[in-house]
């Protein structure tokens, strides 16, 4: 089953290099994003699976935010250069000359990959340990929020940089839309009637993932996007522009503060260790949830802020 | 080490291959938009390498209470490539207001148009 899928993921991959029409590429790569979650699913990962879901969504939604501009462009008459007639001689240079660097590195790394050999001490150690260190039911959500916890809060941070060079990188004079002001997209009306029904249940399911992520397949990162998408038709339904952007970018750096100290609170108990395991042993689930709902709101900011900074872009 | 076809597994090789599929499309196309598509597609094959290690038919997630440690995949690794989806989410949407910048700047998104504008300029 998993070998059929991953030959249909290779099939996937391979199939876009040839690609020249723009929408295309964008629809390739929403649907090798879905078969990378089923083979991540059928690979004894559920959580991944959730997450590469969520997040490929939300980065189709910026790939086709970002089409539209390429399209525009073409349309009016500036032309796709890949359309050109190419001599045999430049095609030649374009397409073979990397085939000459890719080919030697690729046998390079099937000749001397390391053995199959893999220690499972940690993996030993943590399916064993995790319900009476952190407990919950669900051990990838207790190794990033206890064992790892440093891992999750950096990663989180490299969020908030990137929401600091997407604000930054398109700071224009003409950047400020005015708060109220309806774009002018055609809305179709059967769309926006479907969203209006599948909106509060897409809330619902987002606080569910956050709140049982200790329990099940699910967590912060996963329910805080499904969050932001709620926030996502909340746009597409009233088609209006008024989020509150850098107060929310305030409540994202105050929420991840909050995360960082709780992290760090336990070491200055004298835990002995930077895993604050003794100070967890106290709190048990209650530390779980607190964590996911911290981190889950961050990223849900994380992401209403990103998208609203591309429909700002794209309605200059 | 290793120095066989026949004995490597065959999900990692197919991990290495796409990885190298997008590897080639990165660097061989001339859209912007087509290069960072690609630049997903090799951080996908990264993690999906990272998420077959120790992988056997019948293998089950690691959630539950009686945990035998034979039969469950790895969970340290996919804690780790949670994070790395939702960094792969920041780098794509840095990249695409980078890409907007460029379009609006020299009304292109094609590689070699942009190499010669950037020159010129």
């Amino acid at each position: 089953m998993i070998y059929a899928i991953l030959v249909l993921w290779i099939f996937l991959a391979a199939i876009i290099i040839p690609e020249r029409r723009g929408i295309r590429i964008i629809i390739y790569f929403a649907i090798f994003s879905l078969v990378t979650a089923l083979s991540f699913f059928l690979l004894g990962s559920p959580d991944v699976a959730m997450a590469e879901a969520a997040i490929s969504t939300f980065s189709t939604i910026f790939f086709v935010i970002c089409f539209e501009k390429h399209f525009r462009l073409k349309a009016d008459g500036e032309g796709d250069p890949e359309k050109k007639e190419v001599s045999k001689a430049a095609a030649a240079k374009k397409y073979v000359l990397p085939l000459l660097l890719i080919v030697p590195l690729f046998a390079l790394f099937i000749f001397f990959r390391p053995g199959p050999e893999v220690s499972t001490y940690l993996k030993d150690l943590y399916i064993t340990r995790f319900a009476q260190d952190v407990g919950g039911v669900n051990a990838v959500t207790s190794i990033y929020l206890a064992y790892r916890v440093y891992d999750t809060l950096f990663e989180a941070l490299v969020l908030v940089i990137a929401i600091v060079a997407v604000s930054h990188m398109s700071a224009f004079k003409e950047m400020t839309v005015p708060d109220g002001e309806h774009s002018d997209i055609e809305r179709d009306g059967l769309a926006v009637f479907t969203i209006r029904i599948i909106a509060p249940i897409l809330l619902l399911f987002g606080v569910y993932l956050v709140m049982n992520g200790h329990i099940s397949p699910g967590g912060g990162f996963q329910g805080g996007v499904a969050v932001a998408a709620f926030f996502i038709c909340r746009y597409m339904i009233y088609n209006i522009y008024d989020m509150p952007v850098k107060k929310i970018i305030r409540l994202e750096e105050v929420l991840f503060m909050t995360a960082v100290a709780i992290a760090v609170f336990g070491v200055f108990l004298g835990a002995g260790t930077f895993v604050p395991l003794e100070y967890l042993r106290l709190y048990q689930e209650s530390y779980l949830i607190l964590m996911n709902i911290l981190i889950g709101l961050k990223v849900a900011c994380a992401c209403i802020v990103l998208f609203y900074r591309f429909v700002a872009i794209e309605r200059r | 080490m290793n120095t066989g076809i026949l004995n490597t597994d065959l999900i990692e090789l197919i991990c290495i291959l796409v990885f190298f599929l997008g590897f080639y499309g990165l660097i061989a196309t001339t859209n912007v938009i087509k290069s960072i598509v690609f630049l997903w597609v090799m951080e996908m094959a990264v993690i999906m390498f990272f998420l077959s290690i120790g992988y056997n038919i019948g293998i089950v997630a690691p959630i539950g209470t009686d945990l035998v440690p034979g039969q469950v995949a790895d969970p340290l690794p996919q804690a780790l490539m949670i994070t790395t989806i939702v960094i792969g989410l920041a780098v794509t949407a840095v990249n695409i207001t980078m890409l907007i910048t460029l379009v609006r700047k020299h009304k292109s998104a094609n590689w070699d148009i942009l190499r010669k504008k950037s020159s010129e300029s």
